[in-house]
């Protein structure tokens, strides 16, 4: 079960803590989503969803239950159905003609669910709107965790589901991007 | 199944020990950019914006927005510019928020 | 333009009489000296199907691609121009039919040569125009939400595309359903429609215009440079394979030589593809049989392959290694003499396992058997077509840059079925490490990649470049206009020519579960014909 957490003092960690102890919604809605997160942290099935990607990321996807990374042991797992799925990750530039199969996929999984938007043609890069594609799967889909890279390496996919699931910490805001001279 | 079972012990554990632990071989991963403020221009900002094949970079005035989340990690930008632009090195770079991964560089001499 | 290139005289006179026929005379093009292997025949409209019927009956040609362009909306009478590209395999050279069609109509080719039906079909969806005798046409390329304003590379048709639907009537116990386009995890999406009595696959057809992102659209108006970004993009698990096709086609038409060890490296970043796309077929192999320990063998050798691309050109995927003129990246040669033996053994080992395992090599054989005859009909390329016993390989049919000197050992197979791909494959693989051992020797000297923006192309210039992927030949065609930019590029991948072949793998005698297996078996990619 879920740790007891600040968040609930009914002990149900889904509920959030009363809103006089939170400053604001966002605030509120962080929380509610922390701990939804928290829920699947023991045992989270993973769906994915291809909505126009080149088959890299899928590539790349498929090896997490490979000997070198072995999803297994951190208590992942995929499934093939929606119905038993937590989290939809999601590849591609979500092609418009793909809309349709896309929300049925997401409206097949029952709350609480997470969407992870992975590679960067997920995420606004490679594909810019246009007739083609939305260039971004945010358009679609309401997304929780954003992951880069083109495709995400395993470790990277590892590091972003677990992102998901409140069990590592988003580092990407702390980083600026930047070095002074004579770094390197 | 006697033949797979004796080549998987022989085999051993090849199992990443991340989180735990890094992976080495995260090392030889091809990671987004560093920029050097100081070295940026805002006519090479403009060059690499027009390099970036991926709608990574863009120049605001005096400001050179990257956003990670486009950057495929190409290296065309640090081809371009390699005395202001370097390997990050980074590649846990999940996102929790699309704004936190869109970074807002200075660009040289000009104010804030 | 009418063009023969020099140097035919001393040809085979099978090609010498065949270009006689086509009506053509023995006039030099002026520095053609890097199109070699390349000759593009101009056609007149009334003598297309004519050409066509000498070309399909012609011992050793195959239809490798047909392609169109012009046509441009904006431009009032823009005609198209038809291309048809012709493997002559047996004498080692590309032969590029070009026909400006007149008006919507053009000669029934599909008729004649098979081979060229999903390309009429795509042409009818982009270009509007279509061949005579009004045999149906099926949507291939474009979504069916793609309306008349819908981007395309030339004029909307007048009327839409029939939709792909199964081939024979479903009658008597026979029921059709859509399967997909979501399906298991972590595969592509793809759509097909089965036809089944229960178990059996009676019939299967493919939609294949799902995973349009419009990327030779796209290119157009761009440097060949920055196209090779959304290029090796199309199909990432065949990137280089592309790129070289790309790049080849740039350079052809910038007039362009990439040095020797330029084409090395492009050489060895092309059988590391070729590698870990095996190991992946393999892997895949077994989970679609329900070998847990066999997969996670192969993923082992996979995951070994794919660092050791990165540590080799910098990127798992060998994404940003092939660049116009050249490559940008050369390999770490020795990174790769030190890990690839190891990571190949892995492949070897699991590979010799598998093929003492009884209760494997039993799902596979006669399993999706496609035979010879459907294979060279279709126009198919790669493992799957070598696995009936054609030899068509474009590293060893085309001989051109670092293959010239090493020419690949072709691996053929005998039957056609899931067996016989999988053995080719495990075959191509241990060619593969030998080829890259002998180009890894045969390095010295500086330079790596020349710099053609800085070289004056000559205007309006067109090229043809190929490379043989992991999955078979990838072609590509490309026209610049005067300041080098494209006016059209035109992507094939492998996966374009193999796709058709996949449902008369699935027909015969085969059951559900077996689509997963004859699927790996093929291993192609919905994103390499899906563009």
């Amino acid at each position: 079960m879920s740790p007891a957490s600040a968040a609930g003092d009914s002990g149900n960690p889904a509920l959030p803590a009363s809103p006089a102890a939170l400053a604001s919604p966002a605030e509120a809605a962080d929380a509610l989503r922390r701990s939804v997160a928290r829920q699947f942290g023991r045992s989270l099935h993973i769906r994915t969803l291809d909505t126009g990607s080149c088959a890299a990321c899928e590539q790349e996807i498929r090896l997490l239950t490979a000997p070198h990374y072995d999803l297994h042991r951190l208590g992942f797992f995929f499934t093939p159905a929606p119905r038993h799925a937590d989290l939809l990750m999601v590849t591609g530039p979500m092609i418009r003609a793909f809309d349709i199969a896309a929300r049925k996929t997401y409206e097949a999984m029952p709350g609480p669910k997470l969407v992870v938007a992975t590679g960067a043609c997920a995420l606004g890069g490679v594909y810019q709107p246009d007739a083609f594609t939305h260039g971004t799967v945010g358009e679609t889909l309401p997304v929780d965790v954003w992951i880069p890279g083109c495709p995400p390496s395993p470790l990277a996919l590892l590091h972003g589901l677990l992102v998901a699931v409140d069990r590592l910490a988003a580092k990407v805001r702390d980083l600026t991007f930047t070095r002074s001279g004579g770094d390197r | 199944m006697p033949l797979w079972f004796a080549r998987g012990l022989r085999r051993g554990v090849v199992t990443t020990r991340y989180p735990a632990r890094p992976d080495p071989s995260a090392a030889e991963l091809p990671t987004p950019p560093a920029f050097r403020p100081d070295a940026l221009t805002r006519e090479l900002a403009d060059r690499l914006s027009l390099v970036c094949p991926s709608w990574a970079l863009t120049r605001n005035g005096d400001v050179l927005i990257f956003d990670a989340g486009a950057c495929t990690a190409c290296g065309r930008c640090r081809e371009a510019a390699p005395g202001a632009v370097t390997a990050s090195g980074e590649f846990e770079l999940a996102a929790t928020d699309p704004a936190h991964l869109v970074k807002r560089i200075p660009l040289l001499g000009e104010g804030p | 333009m009418t063009a023969v290139q020099p140097g035919l005289a001393g040809e085979a006179p099978g090609l010498r009489g065949l270009l006689g026929e086509l009506g053509r005379d023995a006039a030099a093009d002026e520095g053609a000296a890097g199109n070699g292997p390349v000759v593009t025949v101009s056609v007149a409209g009334p003598d297309l199907e004519a050409a066509v019927r000498r070309l399909a009956a012609f011992p050793g040609a195959r239809l490798a691609d047909m392609f169109a362009s012009g046509g441009n909306p904006a431009i009032g009478g823009d005609p198209v121009v038809l291309r048809l590209v012709w493997g002559l395999d047996s004498d080692q050279r590309y032969l590029v039919i070009e026909s400006v069609i007149e008006g919507e109509r053009y000669p029934q080719l599909s008729d004649i040569t098979p081979a060229a039906f999903h390309e009429e079909c795509e042409i009818y969806e982009q270009f509007g125009i279509r061949p005579e005798g009004g045999k149906p046409l099926n949507r291939v390329a474009l979504p069916p939400q793609a309306g008349p304003g819908f981007p395309r590379l030339g004029r909307a048709p007048a009327e839409p595309p029939a939709e792909v639907h199964a081939p024979h009537l479903v009658g008597g116990h026979a029921f059709e359903f859509p399967f997909g386009p979501v399906r298991q995890v972590g595969v592509e999406s793809l759509y097909y429609g089965l036809v089944t009595s229960g178990e059996e696959i009676v019939d299967l057809y493919l939609f294949t215009w799902h995973k349009h992102r419009g990327v030779e659209w796209r290119m157009r108006g761009r440097t060949p440079r920055e196209a090779l970004f959304h290029v090796e993009r199309t199909e990432g698990l065949g990137a280089v394979g592309a790129g070289w096709a790309f790049a080849a086609a740039a350079e052809a038409a910038l007039d362009v030589e990439p040095p020797g060890q330029a084409m090395r490296a492009r050489a060895v970043a092309l059988e590391m593809e070729r590698l870990y796309n095996h190991a992946a077929a393999a892997a895949a192999l077994c989970q679609s049989t329900g070998l847990a320990v066999g997969q996670a063998a192969a993923e082992i050798a996979l995951e070994r392959l794919l660092r050791l691309n990165a540590a080799a050109f910098g990127h798992r995927y060998l994404f940003g290694v092939v660049d116009i003129g050249g490559v940008r990246r050369g390999p770490d040669a020795s990174a790769l003499r030190r890990e690839l033996p190891g990571a190949y053994g892995e492949l070897r080992r699991a590979a010799d396992a598998l093929l003492s395992t009884n209760s494997f090599l039993d799902r596979l054989e006669a399993t999706g058997i496609l035979t010879r005859e459907a294979a060279r009909r279709l126009g198919m390329v790669g493992p799957v077509a070598r696995a009936t016993g054609l030899t068509t390989d474009a590293r060893a049919d085309h001989l051109a840059g670092p293959y010239a000197g090493h020419p690949p050992e072709v691996a053929t197979g005998d039957g056609g079925d899931v067996l016989a791909r999988f053995r080719v494959m495990l075959a191509e693989a241990a060619e593969s490490v030998r080829l890259i051992g002998e180009f890894l020797e045969a390095d010295a000297g500086p330079g790596l990649t020349e710099s053609p923006e800085g070289i004056a192309g000559r205007p309006g210039r067109s090229g043809l470049g190929w490379a043989e992927s992991s999955r078979g030949e990838a072609l590509a065609w490309v026209a610049l206009d005067g300041s080098g930019r494209i006016t059209r590029a035109r992507l094939r991948p492998a996966s374009v020519r193999n796709w058709r072949g996949f449902d008369d793998a699935c027909r015969s005698q085969n059951v559900f579960t077996d689509i997963p297996i004859i699927e790996a078996s093929f291993w192609l990619t919905v994103a390499g014909t899906s563009r």
